[in-house]
């Protein structure tokens, strides 16, 4: 009876979207419908505008910089929430005995496997990893790259030394409480900015009223930084909370036990 | 065109793999090349951003399930 | 007939695939046993729908959303406003799939399994020892 019932479900929702055909457009049709009412503005208007050639920066920071406000405080909390869900002591310990815990942070043991590769290439290639995103950071408005991509990697950079480095302490050694605190610093400046512009006398995110004695452009130029900040601060934090929560209940051969 | 449409049809299969499959770490390591397929059609539809951002996405999402596998059975009956 | 079937290709082709994947990956969530494939055609189904909206942005003599000099009118561009909601679709994805996942850690201490038959039956175990309990009990306050 359970099995009739999910495959007639089945059938009704895959067959749903092939009778769809008549409303959806032409692709590559330059008059169609998603391609006529706003989107032309913002595209001709970019430059001039927003002081930014790369019209995907210009729509998610600055023409439409409250939506990505929101996004990045969805971010927060889905960190907040894996913490919560992963906040109380496990049944077994499953942390090795071999770590020490000091001032409340954990403190791994040595590592088995000691390869030139390993050791030597990682201390190498974190630093430069580093550098590129912030050069992605600060470019997101001249060529492609933005505050989500360099969050990511600053996220993939910490990933990489907590499962492959060699030294005890992991290059951001916090607890997962404390991550989660950092990750809530980025929409918090997210937010401030927008709240100096009313101050200023304009609208919440407006970036013409920000109160700095520079001219029409740079105002743009200094607002998108001050936001993409934010938004780089808030998924680093994200990445290292999740991190942090779910290595704590996971043991791994590799510790000396 | 021809292009997206290979690039959709290796998409499929390797659904098929995932759905049909018996080994969880087979799965994983699976969905990592889907990622990476998924990222080469992101940039032949003109998409670049998007493209950078699920590659490094990707990346992290899949050491995540492996970090996870070491707590589960591999096998599936 | 073959002239209309290849003119819907040509223009709208694409989007049969796309329904297939979409498909597959919803009939992969509803019939998979196992919790982590379930979260794995999550994914997959998200990329078909990512996939769905960048479609809908294409134009036909258009290059990649980056001003350069000497191209100024609006037909030379691609559509950028579906590249900016996906974008943050992406990243807020990684933070569900790390929701679902630390949820498929807490059901795996406490239940001890992940398959999805094994807690449907454990959990009819235990409501009929429940019953049986509660008719043991009444009887003895019957008598």
């Amino acid at each position: 009876m359970r099995k009739l019932f999910t495959v007639i479900i089945l059938i009704v929702a895959i067959s749903t979207p092939f009778f769809a055909f008549d409303v959806l457009p032409v692709i590559g049709d330059p008059d169609s419908a998603p391609n006529s009412h706003v989107s032309d503005h913002y595209i001709e208007h970019a430059v001039e505008e927003c002081n930014s050639p790369n019209m995907v920066t210009a729509v998610i920071v600055d023409y439409r910089a409250f939506d990505t406000m929101f996004e990045t405080t969805v971010m927060f909390l889905a960190g907040v929430s894996v913490v919560l869900l992963l906040a109380g002591r496990p049944k077994r310990r499953l942390i090795s005995p071999s770590a020490v815990k000091k001032r409340g942070r954990t403190v791994r043991g040595k590592a088995v496997y000691e390869t030139v590769n390993k050791d030597v290439m990682i201390s190498l290639i974190e630093p430069l990893i580093l550098i590129y995103a912030v050069y992605v950071l600060f470019h997101g408005e001249v060529s492609l790259g933005g505050g989500f991509q360099a969050g990511a990697l600053i996220g993939m950079t910490y990933l990489l030394d907590v499962m492959v480095g060699k030294r005890q302490r992991p290059i951001f050694n916090l607890s997962k409480f404390r991550s989660a605190a950092l990750a809530g610093v980025g929409p918090f400046i997210y937010a401030l900015t927008g709240l100096i512009s009313v101050f200023a006398g304009g609208m919440y995110l407006e970036y013409n009223r920000l109160p700095l004695p520079v001219h029409q452009a740079e105002l743009h130029s200094i607002g998108i930084t001050a936001v993409e900040i934010g938004v780089t601060i808030g998924v680093a934090g994200t990445i290292i909370t999740i991190i942090n929560a779910l290595m704590e209940r996971i043991s791994f051969d590799d510790d000396n036990d | 065109m021809i292009l997206e449409a290979v690039l959709l049809l290796g998409l499929i299969g390797i659904t098929l793999a995932i759905i049909f499959g018996t080994d969880l770490m087979v799965a994983v390591v699976i969905y990592c090349a889907f990622s990476f397929l998924t990222m080469f059609l992101y940039i032949v539809m003109g998409a670049p951003d998007v493209a950078f951002t699920e590659a490094v996405i990707g990346v992290i999402s899949t050491v995540i399930f492996i970090i996870l596998l070491r707590s589960i059975d591999r096998k599936i009956k | 007939m073959m002239i209309t079937i290849s003119t819907f290709l040509a223009e709208k082709g694409i989007y049969l695939l796309t329904f297939i994947l979409l498909s597959l990956g919803v009939a992969g969530i509803v019939t998979c046993n196992n919790y982590m494939k379930k979260l794995i055609c999550m994914n997959i189904m998200q990329v078909a729908v990512i996939f769905l909206f960048l479609c809908l942005g294409q134009k036909s003599k258009g290059t990649i959303p980056v001003a350069v000099e000497g191209l100024e009118k609006a037909a030379d561009y691609i559509n950028p406003l579906p590249h900016g909601l996906m974008l943050t679709a992406i990243v807020v994805s990684l933070g569900t799939t790390a929701v679902g996942l630390s949820l498929l850690l807490r059901i795996r201490e406490k239940y001890g399994t992940i398959e999805e038959d094994d807690l449907l039956m454990r959990q009819e175990l235990l409501s009929m020892e429940e019953r049986q309990r509660r008719k043991q009990e009444l009887q003895r306050i019957d008598t």
